[in-house]
């Protein structure tokens, strides 16, 4: 169960206080379809004449293809095109990446296949059975290279190029020190040093990647339906992929089972299922399997080795935070070093820590490479900096929880420049730590440790304090190039709003539905603007050719972003409402109020108009208007970032970016068995602080499921590369999620300190879960093995890796 | 994830499904419960041209007993057995087993027999079967053959049928009540997964509190499910002092010959055979002695 505490602020935007809508639990609008089947998938949906396609994928890590024979693959009937990379070539351009470095990528190999799952021939056939059949007809001519899967072998100036373009496997390298941090370490009384493991994990969503294209050869247009975000987005780029002109190019949404930032491009399938459609001369859908989704998704997570250390005065004062990091990227470099653009907004967490250094080495190996995933960098950030804490508690000999408390930034030194530039926009944060504690009942949770302790078992109470940096700015992912490619800076959300001359409110949003909540969210906007029923209030999803720009779901963004560019719509609508009201009453507008849905006479109720009324007016009596006032009532709103700024030349003030800064306080409660490695995580409670909650309950739903998902990064989930290159975990028997076995009860309470830079004061919170859970679960093992000597460094802690843990901590008391 | 193209067969009789086998020869599957096939059909790990479906064959499903053996026919559920008084009195040793084979939803489609004839190296039911010397009873054209489970695993997921043997039903001696205990204890990833090692045991005592009978059988330690026959004799005639104990583990895991994956390698298998093997003769001692209040 979720409560609110309202934090004494002040107000913030027009028509806030005393809002009727928004804060409270309206019931979600998606639900119905979602829960009755009725959504609309990309594999629900069927186009005439459609064919189906699938994928032949590469058995090796690395190997060069010598040669393809799809001839039996053709000769199949019911096949209708085969293509190699090669050939698909014929049919669409490489596909879109974001880095500076040349690291090309098809969407199916040529020459050279670099992870395992790559895809080497395509099929589309009239239907799936007889596409995979198809598949196992063709040939492959492999010479097997050597697999790169060690990154810190990769390093080697000697080792076997991933791309031969590059120089070296070390795609990119930087080292920059934000502030004074030579300094900050010489007059440092202590430095805590520790060393990190965060293992590469992915989003995993229930639905996979699809797309069905159909291209017209005679007039050239494409349309694509698929679950991609980035539709109103970068349709250009989708657009020169296709090989169309994106005038031609009509891309419609579907909504998504799940994505977890997973799904920002998937140009992969896109561009399989465009260069079919181009060779077949039909539409054609592609929609992967599990199979090829785990191996070959565009987005797995991060994947780093940390060298950190925290500089701290005797009082527990900290001062500087360093790190050196090797992240083992996989094959390509798509996004290039976002995950890390997206760390620095946050290095130095809820801390006052005067400086930063930071030294990044991306390599590339023989694996799929890394995209966005829920956290994006900022996961194993968070990780890092939170265990370098707990290290620093223990080694200085001050409570956790007070060394925390000695740190934390002041709630009036708001807004809050960190070292990298990035601003913090409010907070408040040991509030939500005193209520955290109190929630959790510690101490009772203290004298169960104790008797468990009397019958050999080990509880642990975990602790983590952690930011959620929500809202990004495009200069995230390229923040730290000299030359980006593509230095791009906005990202916009956009609605279009219009009244019918009934008096009836649509809403066309430029988003996809990811999972979230938008429909829910836009209804409680604009139903508090216009003081509507948000019931009434129709929403429904744009396609390429609206114009409605659209960033979409990332980087925890939507709610912000959809709130921001629903009530400016709203406004602006409203605004023409109060004009025509005005004219028709013959008063002054500034003497008109828009109340429950009707326009009246500032306190005289007498005089209201409804929304018909003045709808009607707008529509179809242009003479009863006032004079220059357009017919109809439409706006199509674009909402712009609210707060960000360019980084400077040199790199070492990175601008405002990711702004809007949530806080939490996560205590799990755990049990854990040292002699089988087993851990349970038997209760957990959140204190959130994200902003104005728009809808309580929706918060908790991301919150919960975050942290399920968290439960995940910090027991489970893992992809294992063989020595030999091989993926060990190609299905969900070996990838493991959390299930609704693995989910504790959750508790969660929220605090609301809003945002000073957005509509109604809201911050963002997809991902705050995910942030937080890992590395709160790996504090609350360490607790319970700290009789063992057992310190945790590496995620996911797998039964094995606790076993180990012990043992080596048991081998470290006997030797030392 | 579709499957190759195959012949669906429905037989409605046991003599009909063995000249279907017979037939088709190592063409042909048999179709129980799909828990395992469907998923190796869709993965195309399995590409059988012909799937020989014995759900609707009449009469399959029995689970009996007469004297002193307990009767589970091919198509009788994982979960029936696991909730059937019978098994849970006469062999708790399997129910306990059955109880912690995957998740209700599979238990409710998967058949035990169907378990044991996969002859997964980490399943339960193969390792129980083979601590409670049960037998395979196999059905081709040429007639009956019963088979000792000790017989009947061969290997990973091979076991001693012929490709037109079927079979039809699994025996198992009902264990002893008098001061017998056993218990089933495993350790999985997550709930429901195939163990990474589980350790079946039976221990009876005499009247003076010593061991008279110890069966003891592993799985996810090896090749196939393990008899730990050193450890039986090891315990045979003393008294199961937790010194005891811990050397009959020691022992065991000694025994062990595991296959490393994904989830838990070689080492830590034989360690997790050490631990488990202790827990389980605890707890089936503290059964036998009746200490154990939810046994
Ligand atoms: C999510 C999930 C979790 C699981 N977890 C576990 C677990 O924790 N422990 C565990 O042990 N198993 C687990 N399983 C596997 C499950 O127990 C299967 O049911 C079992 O392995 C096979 O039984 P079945 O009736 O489904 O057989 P099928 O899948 O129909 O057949 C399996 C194999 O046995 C053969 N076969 C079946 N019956 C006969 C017969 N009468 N004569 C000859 N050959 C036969 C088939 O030809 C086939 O080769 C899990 C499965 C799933 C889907």
């Amino acid at each position: 169960m979720s409560t609110v505490e309202h934090e004494a602020t002040t107000d913030v935007g027009p028509g806030s206080s005393g809002r009727r809508w928004i804060g409270t639990n309206v019931p979600r609008k998606e639900d119905p379809k979602l829960l009755t089947g009725r959504a609309g998938y990309i594999g629900d949906l069927t186009v005439p004449g459609m064919l189906h396609a699938a994928v032949l994928r590469s058995p090796h890590a690395h190997a060069r293809i010598r040669a393809v024979d799809t001839s039996a693959a053709r000769a199949l009937p019911g096949v209708v095109a085969v293509l190699t990379g090669e050939e698909a070539l014929h049919h669409v351009n490489p596909m879109t990446s974001f880095c500076a470095e040349p690291v090309p990528q098809h969407a199916i190999a040529v020459d050279r296949v670099r992870y395992p799952g790559e895809a080497v021939a395509a099929v589309a056939a009239t239907d799936r059975y007889i596409a995979e059949d198809a598949c196992a007809l063709i040939e492959v001519d492999y010479e097997v290279l050597p697999p790169l899967v060690d990154p810190v072998e990769a390093m080697d100036p000697g080792a076997v190029k991933v791309h031969e373009t590059l120089d070296s496997n070390v795609v990119f390298h930087r080292s920059i020190d934000f502030g004074e941090v030579e300094a900050d370490f010489t007059r440092a009384d202590h430095v805590i040093r520790r060393r990190a493991r965060w293992h590469r994990m992915g989003a995993q969503p229930i639905e996979t990647a699809g797309a069905i294209c159909s291209y017209d050869p005679f007039t050239h247009d494409m349309t694509v339906w698929s679950n991609t975000n980035f539709y109103n987005f970068l349709p250009w780029s989708f657009a020169g992929m296709l090989g169309v002109a994106n005038n031609r190019l009509r891309m419609i949404p579907c909504p998504v089972g799940g994505s977890f930032g997973s799904k920002h491009l998937i140009n992969k399938v896109i561009s399989i299922a465009g260069s079919l459609t181009k060779a077949a001369g039909c539409p054609v859908k592609f929609l992967e399997d599990r199979l090829d989704n785990i191996a070959a998704n565009d987005n797995v997570g991060c994947d780093r080795s940390y060298d950190a250390e925290l500089a701290v005065s005797d009082q527990g004062e900290f001062l500087s935070l360093r790190m050196k990091i090797v992240d083992d990227y996989g094959a390509y470099f798509q996004f290039a070093h976002g995950q890390h653009g997206n760390a620095l907004a946050q290095p130095t967490g809820p801390y006052r820590i005067g400086s930063v250094g930071y030294d990044l080495s991306a390599v590339l190996t023989n694996k799929v490479q890394q995209g966005f995933f829920r956290g994006a960098g900022a996961d194993p950030g968070n990780f890092i900096l939170e265990r370098l804490v707990d290290a620093a508690a223990e080694e200085l000999g001050i409570d956790r929880v007070e060394l925390r408390r000695r740190n934390f930034i002041q709630p009036d030194r708001f807004p809050f420049t960190v070292p990298t530039g990035n601003v913090y926009d409010s907070g408040n944060y040991e509030p939500v730590l005193d209520r955290a504690l109190e929630l959790a009942g510690l101490e009772s949770w203290q004298a169960e440790k104790e008797r468990m302790r009397q019958q050999g078992r080990y509880l642990g109470i975990g602790l983590a304090t952690c930011q959620e940096r929500t809202g990004y700015s495009a200069s995230e992912w390229w923040i730290l190039y000299d030359k980006p490619p593509l230095p791009a800076t906005s990202t916009p959300e956009s609605v279009k709003l219009d009244v019918d001359a009934t008096g009836n409110v649509r809403v066309a949003i430029g988003c996809p539905l990811w999972g979230n909540s938008p429909e829910t969210v836009v209804s409680q906007v604009v139903a508090e603007e216009f003081g509507i029923d948000p019931a009434a209030v129709s929403v429904g999803y744009a396609d390429s050719t609206s114009g409605a720009l659209s960033a979409g779901p990332g980087g925890s963004r939507v709610t912000i972003m959809l709130s921001g560019a629903a009530r400016g719509a709203a406004g602006t609508i409203r605004a023409k409402m109060q004009r025509i009201a005005a004219h028709a009453m013959e008063i002054d507008v500034a003497d008109v109020e828009c109340v429950d849905g009707t326009f009246q006479a500032k306190g005289v109720p007498s005089t209201a108009m409804s929304m018909a009324d003045v709808a009607m007016r707008a529509h179809l009596f242009m003479h009863d208007n006032p004079a220059g006032e357009a017919s109809g009532l439409v706006e199509t709103f674009t909402y712009d970032h609210p707060f960000s700024s360019p980084p400077t030349a040199d790199r070492k003030d990175m601008g405002a970016f990711y702004p809007m800064v949530s806080h939490a306080c996560h205590i799990p409660i755990v049990e854990v068995d040292p002699e089988t490695g087993a851990v349970t995580v038997l209760k957990y409670y959140v204190v959130n602080d994200s902003g104005t909650l728009v809808n309580p309950a929706l918060v908790e739903g991301q919150v919960v499921g975050g942290i399920v998902q968290g439960i995940g990064a910090a027991l489970m989930e893992e992809y294992i590369y063989d020595a030999d290159g091989a993926l060990g975990t190609p299905s969900f028997r070996e990838y493991l999620l959390p299930s609704m076995h693995e989910a504790p009860e959750v508790i969660v309470e929220h605090r609301e300190t809003p945002s000073p830079f957005t509509e109604y004061g809201v911050k963002g919170v997809g991902e705050g879960g995910r942030l937080v859970a890992p590395t709160a679960i790996a504090s609350a093992i360490d607790d319970a093995l700290k009789p063992l000597g057992v310190w945790i460094d590496e995620l996911p802690m797998t039964p094995e890796r606790v076993v180990e843990a012990v043992a080596s901590a048991a081998d470290r008391m006997v030797t030392g | 994830m579709k499957p190759a193209a195959f012949a669906y067969l429905a037989p409605s009789s046991v003599e009909e499904a063995v000249d279907r086998l017979a037939e088709h020869g190592p063409d042909a599957r048999v179709l129980a419960g799909g828990q395992s096939l469907v998923r190796l059909m869709n993965t195309r790990l399995a590409t059988p041209s012909v799937v020989v479906d014995v759900n609707r064959i009449p009469d399959l499903d029995h689970i009996g007993a007469d004297n002193g053996t307990v009767h589970v026919g091919a198509i009788a559920r994982q979960r029936s057995c696991e909730l059937a008084p019978l098994v849970r009195s006469r062999v708790p040793l399997f129910a306990e087993a059955c109880s912690q084979v995957a998740h209700v939803s599979v238990r409710k489609r998967g058949t035990v027999v169907g378990s044991v004839a996969f002859a997964d190296p980490c399943a339960e039911l193969p390792a129980a079967l083979l601590a409670l010397d049960g037998q395979v009873v196999a059905r081709s054209r040429a007639g009956e053959r019963v088979i000792d489970a000790d017989d009947f695993f061969v290997g990973p997921f091979e076991n001693s049928l012929a490709p037109d043997e079927f079979a039809v039903e699994l025996r198992i001696p009902v264990t002893a009540v008098e001061r017998t205990g056993s218990a089933f204890v495993e350790v999985s990833r997550r709930h429901g997964d195939l163990p990474m090692c589980g350790a079946s045991t039976v221990v009876q005592l005499d009247e003076d509190g010593a061991v008279a009978n110890a069966r003891i059988a592993l799985c996810g330690v090896g090749q196939r499910p393990m008899r730990a026959r050193d450890t039986e004799d090891l315990l045979l005639g003393q008294r199961p002092a937790d010194e005891l104990l811990a050397q009959a583990a020691e022992l065991t895991a000694a025994a062990t010959d595991p296959i490393g994956d994904c989830h838990a390698s070689a080492a830590f298998r034989r360690h997790l055979a050490r631990v488990l093997t202790r827990r389980s003769l605890q707890t089936a001692v503290a059964r036998a002695r009746k200490e154990d209040t939810d046994a």
